[in-house]
């Protein structure tokens, strides 16, 4: 096992350079010039053979003129800069925000946070909801409550996320007004504890989250479904019938083990789509998280920053995938994913 | 009861069309083994749900279709003054009560009439609420108390004059619409002789008052409009025709002037030569031309006439009156007939056939968009802008035309990112499946990758980065491209999946000994065996792709704006305004999006099920 997670790792880490490399490619591809950018404050101060001499200066400086390769391994940290040191992703620097005037790792820290927040607990409740769900329709099939379930989850896995979001605001924050429509706190509170200021935030992302749940419980329900029914179907569920088990027995021990395999592979795939799917939860209801951060990046052509959250992105998918392969030999020990 | 019939009957008569008459099937025909693709589609046509899905779907493919041919796209259309107007189509319904009194006088507003009876009584229909703040059905109770003899209705405001002489203006009045000149309020408050109203009219922030003594008052906003008057023409006056900021005059001795003070650069002080010696009998003005219909019939516009005001029909009879809306002319014939040109976007030239036949017009009220003749035995005709079936937006364009466009290009991008996404899946998995080993390796790798990246932030990123040189028409094939490239790799996996079950099979080694190349066994020998699980999982792609476009141009890095798309039409709509006071702005999109992602997934559903005979157990 050990063996076949760090091969697992070794393979993510070429992945993860591949990825990175394409995406640093793709962001030169964009005409933008830092060294000039720095210069033009001092512009007028200078006369113009002064400033092309410090225009040249800065360009060595910072590395311009080097072949795109360098210039990636550089950012990476796999390569020394031009004062010979190791300074890059690697190292822990991802760089400077030329939007937001500020290193970007201090930029991402607080929408990293909301982020991770808003996404484990979506996450928590969808599967709360969904696996129970899902068996108590697949042994129930064909009655009233499976239909109407079937309805439900046919209309949240059809209907775009933010057209969901639209219609639960119009209620639960127009209508009814439940629930603030925007934001991750009231707009100029002071607050008493750090109690009250967690309140107030969850009462801002509870919106969020049951728009999350909603749209993300169709897919999973239909998943744990079928393949509930599978299970079900198998001959070895008649014997453990015949044999007189309780049906609950049956259902959780027998059945529901079987089924897990090609739940867990969609559960990942759908782990790595809600963090992608939050871009757009974030900004419907403009919550200060990484999708919306991510939003700001690209609206401003802040590359360093977007390239950052890009790679964090890539990152969690990654892991996903390496903890779904992992967890495929955990459920069912038939797998045997060292060999 | 009844309903459920009518269903079945559909269901037959698709499956007759699609399948011809099962009866007349003898029993050897009907035991011959079906291809995979027949056995599929009469397996889904037994499926309710999934045909309703399928009709559905075809009545909004048509409709997104054959839609923009009715309401064509004008890309650079807007009109500040149609801005979020809820759907409506009642805005030239006139009152019962006030047909039956019998009407005096009616002036529209851009979206409401407002009208007097003989009596003096005031009537006010349409949307009155022209702004978020001002309704203009908040008539003054004093208004309603008088006795009104002539009404007319600016842009945002209205103005009523009395028998008695009271002028009265509501609605807005914060840009002195309701400040009279000092020479009018002595006027006014002489009375008698020196006061007798003969025409009122009012434009843009700005109002006008011709009485019998000749003489002509202006009063409103001086900033925007040409309020003043040429001292020389006092007493001169005889009708005035106002456009959007300027007016221009008919005197008693039956020429027309121009009688302001920005004659300098006014397109309307050249006074045509055409009406040199000419005795003009009327004048009218739209919003950027003014006309002059002359003594022995002919009409003569001059101005800014950009919609086809100066494009003159043939008559059929001498024109005796004029009369002006926004962007058109409706001219009243000697012989009782009814004449309209220029735009035409509203319907506003289109004169309905009962005016021709009835030949007896004696009164046409016409402003904005709309007109109102009526007949010699008090029958009203209308024609013009009644209203917009699903409302307006932000910028005043009309939602139905916008959604109708948006579905084709949602539609036409959703359908060729599939087709790119199908063409790579099908090459690679193919690819991969049949020769394996390294190349199969290789593939996989890279769909492993590209099948792991983040769809959204991905697609982002490449619209963004690589769509900022693009002109919009690019931008769209751009999208195309992304949404194809990033999504083969489930494609890949299922064609591949196949390939390798299929490539066991004896009619492989068949086509193998007979020394066939491996191209062709693959594409030509291995593929049609496969195309019907493609079919359910392009469908099933066709509208992932569709929500995807959606969700990029909603966050602004799909198509972009002003071509619409049903994504991008619900771009701003995550406002708390726009969510309560302008929901028909969201609700529609939303709603014909969602039932057609939702009719494209049943389909897809129902030809899953039907292809795979396990499935009918689920």
């Amino acid at each position: 096992m050990g063996k076949y997670i760090a091969k697992r790792i070794g393979y993510m880490a070429l992945v993860f350079l591949i990825v990175s490399f394409l995406m640093y490619a793709l962001y030169n591809l964009i005409p933008t010039d830092p060294a000039r950018a720095e210069l033009e404050a001092q512009k007028r101060n200078l006369k113009p053979d002064e400033y092309e001499q410090m225009y040249q200066q800065l360009r060595a400086q910072m590395g311009l003129d080097d072949p795109l390769v360098i210039r990636y391994a550089r950012w990476m940290g796999l390569w020394p800069d031009v004062e010979g040191g190791f300074n890059g992703l690697l190292q822990g620097n991802f760089g400077y925000s030329e939007f937001f005037k500020q290193d970007v790792i201090r930029v991402i820290e607080a929408p990293m946070g909301n982020t991770i927040f808003i996404n484990i607990f979506s996450t928590i409740l969808a599967l709360g909801i969904t696996i129970p769900l899902g068996i108590y329709c697949a042994v129930h099939k064909g009655k009233k409550i499976d239909n109407g379930v079937q309805v439900v989850t046919m209309l949240g896995y059809s209907l775009p996320i933010y057209i969901i979001a639209l219609v639960f605001m119009f209620f639960f924050c127009v209508y009814w007004r439940i629930f603030p429509i925007s934001g991750t706190k009231t707009a100029g509170a002071i607050y008493n504890s750090g109690w009250e200021e967690f309140l107030d935030m969850l009462i801002h992302v509870t919106l969020p989250v049951i728009v999350m749940t909603f749209a993300s419980l169709g897919g999973m329900t239909r998943y744990v479904r079928s393949a509930m029914i599978d299970a079900l179907s198998m001959d070895y569920i008649r014997t453990a019938r015949a044999k007189g088990l309780k049906e609950k027995v049956v259902i959780y021990s027998h059945a529901w083990r079987n089924a897990l395999l090609p739940i867990i592979t969609s559960i990942i795939g759908w782990f790595i789509s809600i963090f992608s799917g939050s871009v757009i939860i974030e900004n419907t209801f403009s919550l200060n998280g990484m999708g919306k951060l991510y939003w700001t990046g690209l609206n401003n052509l802040d590359f360093e920053l977007v390239l950052a959250i890009q790679m964090f992105y890539t990152v969690v998918a990654l892991i996903g995938s390496l903890i779904m392969d992992v967890s495929y030999g955990l459920v069912d020990p038939r797998v045997r994913v060292d060999k | 009861m009844s309903n459920k019939k009518k269903k079945f009957f559909l269901v037959r008569w698709f499956k007759r069309c699609v399948l011809g008459d099962r009866a007349e099937l003898s029993t050897e025909e009907e035991e011959r083994i079906q291809t995979p693709m027949r056995a599929m589609l009469s397996s889904f046509v037994h499926k309710p749900l999934a045909m309703i899905g399928l009709f559905v779907f075809l009545a909004i493919f048509v409709f997104v279709l054959v839609g923009p041919r009715f309401w064509p796209l004008d890309l650079s259309e807007q009109d500040a003054t149609l801005t979020n107007l809820p759907p409506s189509s009642d805005m030239m319904n006139v009152p019962e009560e006030l047909l039956e009194t019998g009407i005096a006088d009616i002036a529209s507003g851009n979206t409401y009439g407002i009208g007097i009876d003989v009596n003096g009584k005031l009537y006010i229909w349409g949307h009155t609420r022209v702004t978020d703040k001002i309704d203009m059905a908040d008539i003054p109770q004093e208004v309603l108390d008088a006795d009104i003899v002539h009404i007319a209705a600016g842009t945002d405001h209205c103005v009523a004059v009395a028998a008695d002489g009271q002028v009265y203006v509501w609605g807005n009045t914060r840009l002195k619409q309701d400040q009279f000149s000092n020479d009018m309020e002595k006027a006014m408050e002489k009375g008698g002789e020196d006061w007798e109203v003969i025409q009122l009219e009012a434009s843009n922030q700005f109002s006008a008052i011709v009485t019998s003594d000749g003489n002509l008052y202006l009063w409103g906003n001086g900033n925007m409009a040409d309020i003043k008057l040429r001292s020389k023409y006092e007493g001169e006056i005889a009708k005035v025709a106002l456009t959007e900021n300027e007016y221009i005059c008919l005197l008693t001795d039956g020429t027309v002037a121009y009688t302001g003070y920005k004659d300098k650069n006014s397109p309307f002080a050249k006074i045509p030569s055409e009406l040199k010696g000419k005795t003009v009998v009327d004048i009218a003005a739209t919003g950027k031309s003014v006309a002059a219909v002359t003594e022995d019939g002919e009409i003569v516009v001059w101005g800014n006439a950009l919609k086809g005001e100066a494009d003159v029909p043939e008559l059929s009879a001498k024109p005796v009156k004029l009369y002006g809306g926004r962007y058109h002319y409706t001219a009243l014939l000697e012989n009782g007939d009814v004449v309209s040109w220029g735009d035409n976007k509203y319907g506003q030239i289109d004169v309905p056939e009962a005016v021709h036949a009835a030949d007896d017009v004696q009164n046409i009220y016409v402003s904005n968009y709309q007109n109102y003749a009526v007949a010699a035995d008090g029958e009203l005709y209308t024609w013009g802008l009644k209203g917009f079936v699903l409302g307006t937006d932000s910028l005043g364009r009309d939602m139905l035309t916008r959604i109708v466009n948006g579905g084709r290009v949602t539609m036409t991008v959703g359908a060729i990112s599939v087709v790119i996404a199908t063409i790579l899946g099908v090459l690679f998995g193919g690819l991969a499946g049949y020769f394996g080993g390294k190349l199969d390796i290789l593939i996989m790798r890279i769909a492993e990758i590209v099948g792991g990246l983040p769809f959204i932030p991905f697609a982002m990123i490449l619209s963004a980065v690589i769509g900022t040189r693009l002109d919009p028409t690019q931008r769209m094939y751009l999208i195309m491209v992304v949404l194809g490239v990033l999504s083969w790799v489930p494609t890949c996996r299922l064609v591949r999946a196949q390939i390798l079950a299929q490539r066991e099979m004896e009619y492989v080694t068949a086509a193998k000994a007979m020394g066939i190349r491996e191209g062709t066994i693959v594409f030509r020998h291995i593929l049609p065996n496969v195309v019907s699980l493609l079919i359910v999982s392009m469908t099933l792609d066709f509208a992932t792709c569709m929500l995807t476009e959606s969700t990029l141009s909603y966050l602004g890095f799909g198509i972009p704006l002003p071509t619409p798309t049903w994504g991008n039409l619900l771009n701003g709509a995550n406002n708390s305004i726009v969510i309560q006071q302008y929901w028909w702005q969201w609700v529609f999109p939303a709603a014909i999006f969602g039932v057609c992602t939702i009719c494209i997934n049943l389909i897809g559903d129902g030809l899953r099920d039907a292809l795979d005979p396990k499935a009918l157990e689920r």
